[in-house]
């Protein structure tokens, strides 16, 4: 099997078509002109790879000098002794013809593309390759397009390659049709394209397809379920999953290249005034990480081995913004990392775990920028554990991607479930890793939660997060399989959960990853039906448990209440790795919260989170936060001195956010789910407690407790955190004159907060 | 021949099934089915709010047997899904006209 059989199998070919030629020429009367005739090969054919099943696209191409009886009697002697031995797809047209076909029918135009002489008049062949590529060329502006759409009608009937259980090897997304593609894209001079990335993939697949044509006796490209063990076997493989996985990393490698160019071109030409200053317009977003070609970049001078973060924060920023990564900087990271160099520390510095959960928080935009990381081999830097499971194949009707891409997809689903659960961040990494133990004959589930425990480790969680992981992964099938297979009126069977799940907040994670993880696998895993059931069971279990999911107010020490009696002003600063902690005790009064949180905005300081609550004549806050890179050097005393201004006057801090917000460059967005507001009567606390659950954007904090304060209401307490891109703020409020409030007041407040986040 | 329909707890499938193998019945074909009897379904507290839950996930299992076989292959059914608490299910036998295999094109009890 390989390029050798099928260029043997063309040269014969090409032997037995000339002497069918020779023939057939030999055959008309005399006096007619035996020049000006010849026969050529185009598509598959014209570049000499012939499966044993594929069809001879061959072109008869004339000079207008033979009559047309005379023709189609050459045509006919030509074409009649291959009638019952060879599936010929034939035409027979003149120079001019052949050019006008060409401009009606892209399909024609891309098969001759790869025109070849098998025998008569060379010229005659040579200048109609020269008027198709020159013409393919001149016209691409137009013929890219209708390249493109074909494709995508394409891709639509045939689906994706590397995950069907029973793909077609050339009409599927990342098949061989899409290799032309390529080739004909490069062709015409737009882009240019690194044909050489994807030389496996074309010979694994090619080959892949001539086996399958000599196993089945048969000229069909849609390899299924029953014949890939007979193709596994004749390609000499150790079993059908390792050819499956062969051909997914294939078609993955072609797919990535096509989208790679697909967005090369779109943005060629789209910096406005950088293309007639020659140099792309390039958007800074801060942390050596700039926006050019609609593309996010690493900027050249940036220090990767000093910065190891980096990559990640690129990373996040592009599924962030829905943008893709550039394919320079893969490359420049890949190098580097595969040298040994931007190597993480052990455990991850916060920044990049944060980086983490928003790359794995961005929805679909993630699914692009990831590949690119697979693609590139840079996740197996990060996260060596990956390749285990990469493009591994799981051959069965419930599933239909490979395991990798089904992680990846339960991550995107579970990040439109991130208002449902208080700690978003565990929900998108046990998504992202639910599935880590397959590839062994053991029980995946046990595996995955033996695997994780380093994995998150190395991210930089702390042991309790740990240990809820764990529960995620080890029990991620538990809810549905109980909910499907168990008596739920029958106490036992909750009495099971119960003895597994310790708390509210680990059931509505597991729920969560079991309705993901669900509707990743597709319709014959989970259906409105089965996610009933889950709920079911899930109701039923929350019922029986007891405590809450809310935030619990902060304590103070005895020092931070005797500095709060006092009633004066006390900022202290103390510097971390990659954050500050401050600490701020402040006297009280409305709009207090808003107040600081814009001061520390101003500052270009990124809140992660904050632990605030009312004693006595103070505030008592406890903030952690990261500078942004272009963050000026803060000081206690600078801090002191502002939120003193703040104090005195909190008018031009809202007015200088807002022209800080004009002044943001215009970047791209993705969806994401809508914010929550939630607000429930604490009877322990006598406060009404309110829960926002939020996409992070700028100013958030600061805006909210605008919002809040304008129902004339006093904040006690504030715990805010901020995971990846999400953010969970609660609230305990109380009426001014002490008290929580009434449920009309309550509605107004979350009114109010649900208007400022729209 | 007949058609045996039955709705049953989805807890209680796989025991159906099993009792069903050992009373030599091979093949059937089981749906996701929802809806209510008696037990009308039953209302909900989720966030503060009531709603109720009208119809309730079953499954529903079809069974084709010879007219000789109906009564006992019901029995065994009916043993197996059988809680005693409200909505167990129910099963209805049905009369067939004609059954065909499409691989072969056997008719009536060979076919089955």
């Amino acid at each position: 099997m390989g390029t050798r059989e099928r260029r043997n199998r063309s040269n014969e070919s090409d032997r037995f078509l000339a002497s069918l030629f020779n023939k057939s020429l030999a055959a008309l009367p005399p006096k007619a002109a035996h020049s000006g005739i010849a026969l050529a090969a185009v598509g598959g054919y014209g570049r000499a790879e012939l499966s044993p099943g594929s069809d001879l696209d061959i072109l008869i191409l004339h000079n207008d000098s033979l009559s047309e009886s005379e023709l189609s009697e050459f045509a006919n002697a030509l074409l009649y002794p291959m009638w019952d031995t060879k599936r010929v797809d034939h035409s027979v047209r003149t120079r001019t013809q052949t050019r006008d076909a060409a401009h009606d029918d892209l399909k024609v135009a891309l098969g001759l593309l790869d025109i070849r002489l098998v025998c008569g008049d060379a010229d005659l062949v040579a200048a109609v390759q020269h008027d198709s590529i020159d013409s393919w060329r001149k016209e691409s502006r137009k013929r890219l397009p209708q390249l493109r759409l074909s494709l995508e009608e394409r891709h639509e009937r045939a689906g994706e390659l590397a995950y069907l259980l029973e793909p077609d090897l050339k009409e599927a997304r990342g098949g061989l049709r899409d290799i032309n593609a390529l080739r004909a894209i490069k062709m015409s001079g737009a882009v240019d394209i690194a044909l050489e990335r994807i030389s496996w993939a074309e010979s694994t697949l090619a080959s892949v397809r001539e086996s399958l044509h000599e196993v089945t006796k048969k000229n069909r490209d849609r390899l299924l379920f029953q014949e890939q063990d007979l193709v596994a076997q004749h390609l000499e493989y150790g079993d059908a999953d390792l050819l499956m996985s062969d051909v997914a990393r294939a078609a993955r490698s072609v797919d990535y290249l096509l989208n790679s160019t697909w967005h090369r071109l779109d943005s060629k030409g789209k910096d406005g005034l950088g293309r007639i200053l020659r140099k792309p317009r390039t958007t800074p977003l801060g942390g050596g990480i700039s926006v050019t070609h609609q593309e996010v970049v690493i900027d050249e001078l940036e220090d990767l081995n000093a910065d190891p973060v980096v990559g990640l924060r690129a990373a996040a920023k592009a599924a962030q913004l829905g943008l893709p990564l550039s394919l320079d900087t893969c490359a420049r990271l890949s190098a580097i990392l595969k040298e040994g160099g931007a190597q993480l520390s052990n455990p991850w510095p916060r920044e990049a775990r944060e980086n983490l959960v928003s790359l794995i928080g961005a929805g679909s935009a993630m699914v692009d920028v990831f590949e690119a990381l697979d693609q590139e081999e840079i996740i197996f830097s990060w996260i060596p554990e990956w390749n285990s499971v990469r493009s591994l194949p799981q051959r069965n009707v419930l599933h239909r991607h490979t395991v990798d891409r089904h992680m990846v997809e339960t991550a995107v689903k579970a990040a439109a479930l991130t208002r449902n659960v208080h700690r978003p961040d565990l929900l998108l990494v046990g998504a992202l890793f639910h599935d880590i133990g397959k590839g062994t004959q053991e029980d995946h589930s046990e595996r995955g939660a033996r695997l994780i425990e380093p994995l998150a480790k190395r991210f930089g969680f702390p042991q309790e997060d740990i240990e809820t992981l764990k529960i995620l992964v080890l029990h991620h099938l538990l809810l549905s399989a109980t909910a499907t297979r168990r008596d739920l009126d029958d106490p036992a069977t909750i009495a099971s959960i119960l003895a597994v799940i310790p708390d509210l907040e680990t059931l509505e994670l597991l729920h969560a990853l079991s309705i993901a993880d669900g509707e990743a696998t597709g319709r014959a895993a989970w259906s409105p039906w089965k996610a009933s059931l889950v709920s079911e069971l899930v109701s039923r279990v929350r019922n029986a448990m007891s405590g809450s999911t809310i935030a619990l107010q902060p304590d103070i020490s005895d020092e931070q209440r005797e500095v709060a009696q006092a009633g004066i002003l006390r900022v202290t600063l103390e510097e971390r790795d990659s954050d500050y902690s401050i600490e701020i005790i402040s006297p009280d009064k409305p709009g207090l919260l808003s107040i600081v949180a814009g001061v520390l905005n101003l500052a270009r300081l990124d809140v992660r989170s904050a632990r605030t609550k009312s004693h006595g004549p103070s505030a008592v806050m406890k903030w952690i936060v990261t500078p942004d890179p272009h963050a000026p050097t803060i000081t206690a005393e600078k801090l002191h001195r502002d939120i003193e201004a703040g104090l005195k006057d909190s008018k031009g801090i809202e007015e200088r956010i807002n022209n800080r917000a004009l002044a943001y460059a215009q970047l791209p967005t993705i969806p994401v789910p809508a914010p929550i507001v939630e607000s429930i009567r604490d009877a322990a606390t006598d406060a009404t407690v309110f829960e926002v659950r939020s996409h992070d954007r700028p100013a958030l904090l600061f805006r909210i407790g605008v919002a809040v304060t304008q129902s004339q209401v006093d904040i006690r307490s504030a715990i805010v955190t901020t995971l990846g891109a999400e953010v969970i703020d609660t609230l305990y409020v109380t009426e001014i004159s002490g008290g929580a409030l009434s449920d009309e007041r309550a509605r107004e407040v979350r009114e109010r907060l649900a208007a400022m986040l729209k | 021949m007949k058609l045996i329909t039955a709705i049953l707890k989805p807890f209680k499938l796989d025991d159906v099934k099993s009792a069903l193998q050992e009373h030599g019945v091979n093949g059937m074909t089981v749906s996701e089915a929802s809806g209510f009897g008696r037990q009308r379904g039953h209302t909900e507290v989720y966030r503060g709010a009531e709603y109720t839950v009208d119809l309730v996930p079953k499954v529903r299992l079809e069974v084709l047997v010879d007219d000789n076989e109906a009564s006992s292959v019901v029995d065994v059914i009916v043993k197996a899904a059988s809680t005693g608490s409200i909505g167990d299910g129910k099963v209805w036998t049905t009369p067939v006209d004609q059954v065909i295999r499409v691989r072969t094109g056997e008719r009536g009890v060979d076919a089955i």
